[in-house]
């Protein structure tokens, strides 16, 4: 097949535009690394689909999912907000780089952590009913209305993952004590347990303008396999003084909440605020960012609005202000 | 011309493991993804700002596919079709097919001698051809990926790949030897 006519016309881009671009992209890097904490408090977002949710899950309550029944299962129906003080977090990672937990907090505690199922990269979807097959959902929802000069851009779906995590009471006691966390008891028949962890694939819809983004998250609820037990608000109790809660305010907190449908989600209490809402007639749990740092320092402002619909997790945020966000969520079809 | 996901693959892995590492891997991907969108959007300026916005979704998601080393050349150019999709539902501007046929005489008939260069007349043949058939083109010849790579992307079988590109091709040469 005689093609030369069509190979001839391939092109070199010009220098000065390949110079430009890389410019840009530096600079987009450069920019991330001026908004640290634009993501720390926004874990589920990206995160239904791994680690940080996983890492919201366990950072606090992974300490209180032991059961009563041989096998229990933890689904998520609602939201919760806890507020914490960021500098928790920082000990926290610390401790993590000091120790075996490959700098990472969620070892802090956990004796073993196995991949059984390891989600990569998202994948592209060329459209959004392409998309929602290979997350295997149904009847997905999309924005009705969308703030002025954003459109639709990418589908992308996160796999599915699954990790089980072993508890050990020696790395707690270790943690404790290194928080000086002195009079924290450590449950003896959490040694050895194992929670198993599975993360049903996300369909995750991104709308951009200029630039601001705003990403739809959809999955089904994460469901996490508990052992035979303990006293799941014992658990939480320790799960938030971890996290840096005083006795009597993570004693209420443990014993005011349904723990078997309830995530709880961290909030950097300097950083941003949060509230209950209703979307569509469900309640939900919206954070605003402060527009400042955990650590001071300035960042764009955003919002960020959990909330369930039966089996399904939704989660919506991104650069906009409350009023867009919400408006945007109620839209949704 | 073929680029392998292999080679690329390993580029990317050594852009996971450095930094620095991502202005070789940049170099390598930008004149493909370039060339990509001069096939399927036309050239200029349109190609270039597709071409941008290709590589800041992809810079900006980057991290996030550090552990798929060897699918990168695949993830990215899904990101620049995708990107070429919305360009065209923003923009319905195909040239209408006539226009295709005037190229054929090959010289304005007002003035004289002066020939449309090669280009120019490739670009109005492409800008003819229905949108799926444009995509395989700028697949194959824009991007330089092998009818197995194409495959891979479209969701094609990989001979219906080769045979939907055969007539493709023998299709615009006739028009193209006619003009010539």
């Amino acid at each position: 097949m005689d093609d030369r006519f069509l190979n001839q016309h391939r092109r070199d881009p010009e220098h000065g535009f390949a110079n430009a671009l890389r410019g840009r992209l530096r600079r987009l890097e450069e920019d991330e690394e001026a908004a640290p904490a634009r993501v720390r408090w926004m874990p589920t977002l990206a995160a239904a689909a791994g680690v940080a949710l996983v890492a919201g899950l366990f950072l606090v309550p992974a300490m209180r999912v032991a059961a009563q029944s041989v096998l229990d299962l933890f689904r998520v129906r609602t939201f919760a907000a806890v507020p914490f003080d960021a500098s928790r977090m920082d000990r926290l990672r610390e401790l993590a780089q000091q120790g075996d937990s490959s700098g990472d907090p969620i070892k802090l505690g956990v004796e073993k952590v196995e991949t059984l199922k390891d989600p990569g990269p998202p994948r592209v979807y060329p459209t959004l009913e392409a998309g929602a097959a290979a997350a295997r959902l149904e009847r997905v929802r999309s924005a009705g209305w969308l703030p002025t000069g954003m459109a639709a851009d990418t589908v992308r779906v996160q796999d599915e993952a699954a990790a089980r995590f072993t508890l050990g009471t020696t790395k707690l006691r270790a943690l404790f004590d290194a928080l000086d966390l002195r009079d924290v008891q450590v449950p003896t028949q959490l040694d050895g347990q194992q929670i198993t962890v599975r993360m049903s694939p996300a369909l995750i819809q991104t709308y951009r303008g200029g630039t601001r983004r705003v990403q739809l998250l959809q999955a089904v609820s994460p469901e996490v396999t508990l052992p035979p037990g303990t006293d799941l608000a014992q658990l939480a109790e320790i799960g938030l003084r971890v996290l840096g809660l005083d006795r009597t305010e993570a004693q209420r907190i443990a014993h005011s909440l349904d723990w078997r449908s309830t995530l709880l989600v961290p909030v950097p209490a300097n950083a941003a605020s949060f509230r209950q809402v209703t979307v569509q007639g469900r309640p939900g749990l919206l954070i605003l960012s402060s527009g400042m740092g955990a650590k001071g320092q300035r960042r764009r402002e955003g919002s960020l609005l959990l909330w369930t619909e039966g089996d399904r997790v939704l989660a919506l945020g991104g650069d906009l202000r409350e009023m867009d966000l919400m408006q945007m969520a109620q839209s949704l079809r | 011309m073929a680029i392998e996901d292999a080679g690329i693959g390993r580029s990317w892995a050594r852009a996971a493991a450095n930094e620095d590492d991502w202005d070789a891997l940049y170099a390598e991907q930008l004149p493909r993804i370039y060339n990509f969108f001069r096939y399927r959007v036309g050239h200029g300026a349109v190609a270039e700002d597709l071409t941008s916005l290709t590589f800041e979704k992809a810079w900006t998601a980057r991290r996030r596919y550090r552990r798929d080393l060897g699918r990168f050349s695949t993830w990215l150019l899904a990101i620049a079709r995708n990107v070429a999709v919305d360009h065209w539902r923003r923009h319905r501007e195909h040239a209408p097919l006539d226009a295709a046929a005037h190229v054929d005489a090959g010289e304005r008939p007002d003035e004289g001698a002066e020939r449309r260069s090669d280009e120019e007349r490739l670009g109005l043949l492409l800008a003819a051809l229905p949108d799926r058939e444009r995509e395989l083109i700028a697949l194959k010849y824009g991007a330089g990926l092998t009818n197995r790579a194409i495959a891979r992307q479209t969701g094609l079988g990989e001979s219906n790949v080769g045979t939907l590109l055969h007539r493709i091709v023998q299709a615009l040469r006739a028009r193209w030897t006619e003009g010539a």
